[in-house]
């Protein structure tokens, strides 16, 4: 086991190096630069801009230089004192930018994940057992509604409805009063009074996932041998199910959490600008449009840890739930 | 629409004499809020906050009350222009609410030499900055001094490649800005949104990150994660209305409210609070503003500006909500959210600017544009009333890009020729400009096929989309082959220089300040995309792509360079009117139609806002009309 671990996390620095090295170029490819950009809005303003000062720019930011040297001066500067560089629309180090925002993230994030599986698996359980019963059908139709409809429309429904029947609107995490306020008990519930519609909205399009994949995973194991053994040795029938079946439909679930974080991150993009949350995700979008590279690589390059450290929990829960799974020993 | 500086000067005499009269017996009053922090002896009584000459400011309707909360907000991080607006108009002079004088602000009067190169200022006796410590010019200097660093800031007028400027300090309230060539729009500029920047820099303060004033300036940029000085700078110490700017509380200000709660990168909202030191009363002496905070929601949804606006979240707003799709929905929701709806008259003179690109790469293609047949053959293929009608429910008339009928420079024939849909007259000009029909569509007179791409950038107006989809619809009725090109901003950027596209598109900028922005008259600057390396030869930028501009663009050129330096704002006038002859005659740019006016949302209970405003971006509206003496009523 502690083979397996030590190999993994070789093979994960070696990836985390390849996804920032594509990451940077990836940010690189559209043409022009963060200062085509800023010079073109000037030029919209009204505003006449000396060609000497935009050299002298574009030297101070670094650009021109081949892009292995941009990116070395980058990396390294990650690597040796934690610099993600300047956000240049910001003018501000990238640090001071995305820690909070990714926190924001990874918050609401794992209570959707929370919720998701909540909701998911005693559902999914329960279709799988009572196979083609008027629960099925319900928990069916209404998971199909949760996948089809865009995340984005939900949200703007749940707005709308939300100002139509409560006379409130529902953006943000945190009522003005609470935004910049230490954590405490109040500011908790304020939290939740807030999160619950982004939490329900990026919950129900996984939810259906889960359900449909438990629910086909489980009722080929019902059909095992095994639980008809288990239910003939006289065990409860809640037992027969949990201890064994579940365990076992389980399986391919585990495997894709690692796969989980990074897009429930991604999908929160749009979610996050419509139901305007402080999240990395409107960060990202726009550092994107505006050319900001470091702030943009910086944003990626932590999905990309995000997506490494999952694939690590979940080849370790795998491990765990799944005996039968024996990583480096042969 | 010109300032007549005699005119200003009269006036700054006549508020000083106003002032020297009556400012016994006014009785200066101060906002209830700063009451307890002058009897603690944390602020100094207001006698000796406000200047001896305070900006006497007459109250739109009536004098206020203070308190209360303005509540608005801002599209994302980055919206400095609704701060600037609403905050930041304070410049050394102002627009007066018709935008058609100078008045004066921070400086109290000012001198132009004979030759227009020397404009001296005379400042308000006693200014302070809202941190108390006096406003001299001595900050004045150091913003310019500052901004001259070659490596420092970009895109200001003190750096102007053309026209560099200096400053002489004759005492601490007076200085003078020589500048190296006559300047007759300097007054302009310092009255409009880009004045901000000369007085936005406290020397005490900012001094302390400049390697000229403090030898560890470097090293401390170093220190605080910033490559270089400059970068640490424009952190700290941003000038104009930079977003970074609001982001730091320690920043001093000369604005009538100032940092609470800092824009930084993560916040989602950020306030502003009244200026203890502001420097400007009402007709009875009350120290201005009469409203305690402002308050900007930081949003990155439109959707959630609008839902907050419906449900009277919003205080005053035009700004990203204020659409055309909108305004229906805001008609309804006034008597539940409890506001009303303004008027606003846009700066614009069109809805769209389709410019065909003169300096083409490609040889056949260049001459049919410059070729003025061709493009009154298009303007008579577009049926604009057919556009009015679909996309803006019915507002607006057909008009040309030329100046709007509100402005001086109006002139009928410029606006309306060409306009009328007459597929006859556009086959008639087509055949004129040497085309061929074969089929459906038009060729050249060789035979070779003639596609034309027009660039647009859907995410700027998302009715630019319904526009051009109708017009290229028009457009191959009448026999000329359209496709669309929906792109990024950036690559629409990046196109011009390269020459390589047929047309691009965007606003009828330039209606109302025609003279400050007259990129659709003649080719002015990089923004004239329809002659961009003939700009380029104007203005000296790109010199690698400059190309000699025909007669009557070159023409124009010499007049506007007069008009640059000419300190007579009369014959500016008369510049003007002659490059706009010219523009007429050779009518470069096809407009659609002038756009109906825009509207802001105000709530019930707030009180001394113009119910018409005239809307630009160099008159940044709402802050010509006095936004500090706006105030929200008890009753």
């Amino acid at each position: 086991m502690l083979r397996f671990i030590v190999t993994r996390l070789i093979a994960m620095v070696l990836t985390l190096w390849a996804v920032s090295f594509v990451a940077f170029a990836i940010i690189q490819l559209p043409p022009g630069d963060y200062l085509t950009t800023y010079v073109a809005t000037l030029n919209s303003n009204g505003d006449r801009v000396d060609p000497a000062a935009i050299d002298a720019l574009r030297r101070q930011y670094g650009f021109g230089e081949p892009y292995l040297v941009q990116y070395w001066k980058w990396i390294s500067g990650i690597l040796g004192r934690g610099d993600f560089g300047q956000s240049f629309e910001w003018k501000a180090p990238v640090t001071t930018l995305i820690w909070g925002r990714l926190g924001n993230s990874i918050l609401v994030e794992g209570l959707a994940v929370i919720a998701m599986w909540t909701i998911a698996l005693p559902i999914g359980i329960y279709v799988a057992v009572r196979k083609y019963s008027l629960g099925d059908y319900l928990a069916t139709i209404g998971g199909f509604i949760g996948l089809a409809v865009p995340n984005f429309l939900m949200a703007l429904l749940l707005m709308y409805l939300s100002y139509l029947w409560f006379g409130t609107t529902i953006g943000g995490l945190f009522s003005a009063e609470f935004e910049n306020a230490r954590w405490s008990l109040p500011r908790v519930m304020d939290f939740l009074s807030h999160a619950w519609a982004p939490v329900l909205v990026l919950a129900t399009a996984g939810t259906a996932e889960l359900i449909r994949i438990l629910r086909a995973n489980l009722l080929d194991e019902l059909k095992k041998p095994y639980v008809v053994t288990a239910r003939a040795k006289g065990l409860p029938e809640w037992k027969v199910i949990l201890k064994y079946p579940v365990r076992v439909a389980l399986n391919p679930l585990i495997s894709t959490i690692g796969w989980l974080l990074p897009a429930l991150v991604s999908s929160s993009v749009i979610v996050s600008v419509v139901l305007n949350l402080p999240t990395a995700g409107p960060l990202l979008l726009r550092s994107l449009t505006s050319q900001d590279m470091y702030l943009a690589g910086a944003i990626i390059m932590l999905l990309g840890v995000l997506t490494i450290v999952g694939t690590l929990i979940s080849d370790l829960l795998l491990a765990w739930i799944d005996p039968r799974i024996r990583y480096g020993s042969k | 629409m010109r300032k007549d500086f005699g005119l200003g000067l009269t006036g700054a005499v006549a508020l000083a004499a106003l002032m020297a009269a009556g400012a016994p017996a006014l009785a200066q009053q101060q906002a209830p809020m700063l009451d307890a922090l002058v009897e603690s002896g944390e602020l100094p009584p207001l006698e000796e906050r406000l200047p001896a000459s305070p900006l006497v400011v007459e109250p739109v309707d009536s004098v206020g009350t203070y308190g209360g909360t303005w509540r608005s907000a801002l599209r994302g991080g980055l919206d400095n222009a609704w701060i600037a607006r609403t905050v930041a108009y304070d410049g050394l002079v102002r627009y007066n609410r018709e935008w058609n004088e100078i008045i004066p602000n921070l400086a109290e009067s000012w001198e132009v030499s004979e030759d227009s190169r020397t404009y001296t200022f005379k400042l308000r006796e006693g200014l302070k900055w809202n941190n108390g410590t006096p406003f001299t010019s001595a900050d004045i200097a150091f913003a310019v001094e500052l901004m001259s660093e070659p490596s420092y800031g970009a895109g200001t007028f003190i750096k102007n490649p053309n026209n560099p400027v200096t400053v002489e300090v004759i005492d601490d309230t007076t200085f003078s800005f020589v500048f190296e060539n006559p300047n007759g729009l300097i007054m302009d500029d310092l009255a409009s949104v880009n004045g901000f920047t000369v007085v936005s820099l406290n020397k005490e303060y900012c001094s302390q990150f400049y390697p000229k004033y403090n030898p560890d300036a470097e090293a401390n940029a170093k220190a605080a994660g910033f490559e270089t000085w400059e970068l640490h700078m424009q952190d700290r110490c941003s000038w104009a209305t930079e977003t970074i700017r609001w982001a730091n509380p320690d920043l001093p200000m000369m604005n009538a409210w100032m940092i609470e709660e800092p824009l930084t990168g993560d916040a989602t909202r950020t306030t502003f609070v009244r200026n203890p030191y502001y420097w400007k009363v009402d007709s009875e002496g009350n120290q201005l503003p009469y409203i305690d905070r402002l308050s900007m929601r930081v949003s990155d949804s439109l959707e959630e500006i609008t839902l907050m606006a419906l449900n009277g979240e919003i205080d005053f707003q035009d700004r990203h909500i204020a659409t055309v799709a909108n305004q229906p929905i805001f008609f309804d929701g006034q008597e539940a959210g409890d506001y009303r709806l303004g008027s606003n008259v846009p700066s614009t003179s069109n809805t769209l600017a389709l410019q065909f690109n003169m300096n083409h790469v490609d040889e056949k293609r260049r001459e049919l544009f410059q070729n003025k047949d061709f493009r009154i053959g298009v303007s008579h293929l577009l049926d604009r009333q057919e556009i009015i009608d679909v996309v803006f429910t019915g507002q607006g008339e057909p008009f040309q890009v030329a100046p709007r009928p509100e402005s001086p420079f109006y002139d009928e024939e410029y606006a309306k020729q060409y306009t009328e849909y007459d597929p006859d007259a556009a086959a008639a000009a087509f055949e004129a400009a040497g085309l061929v029909k074969s089929g459906d569509y038009y060729t050249f007179a060789d035979g070779t096929p003639l596609q034309i791409t027009i660039d647009l950038i859907a995410s700027f107006r998302s009715e630019w989309v319904d526009m051009m989809e109708l017009m290229q619809l028009q457009l191959e009725a009448g026999g000329l082959d359209i496709e669309l090109n929906n792109i990024d901003r950036t690559l629409y950027y990046d196109k011009r220089p390269l020459g390589d596209y047929d047309a691009q598109i965007w606003q009828g900028d330039g209606g109302l300040d025609v003279v400050q922005e007259p990129r659709y008259y003649f080719p002015a600057n990089g923004e004239s995309v329809w002659a961009f390396r003939w700009q380029a030869w104007y203005n000296g930028a790109n010199p690698e792509i400059a190309e000699e501009p025909v007669a009557w663009a070159k023409e124009q050129m010499d007049l506007y360079t007069q008009l640059r330096a000419e300190g007579d704002p009369d014959k500016r006038t008369e510049l003007m009117k002659q490059i706009l002859v010219i523009g007429k005659e050779n009518f470069p740019v096809i407009g659609v139609s002038l756009p109906g006016n825009g509207y802001y949302i105000a709530k019930n209970n707030m009180r001394n806002i113009a119910p018409q405003m005239l809307h630009a971006y160099l008159f940044p509206t709402p802050g010509p009309y006095d936004t500090f003496q706006w105030y929200f009523a008890q009753d």
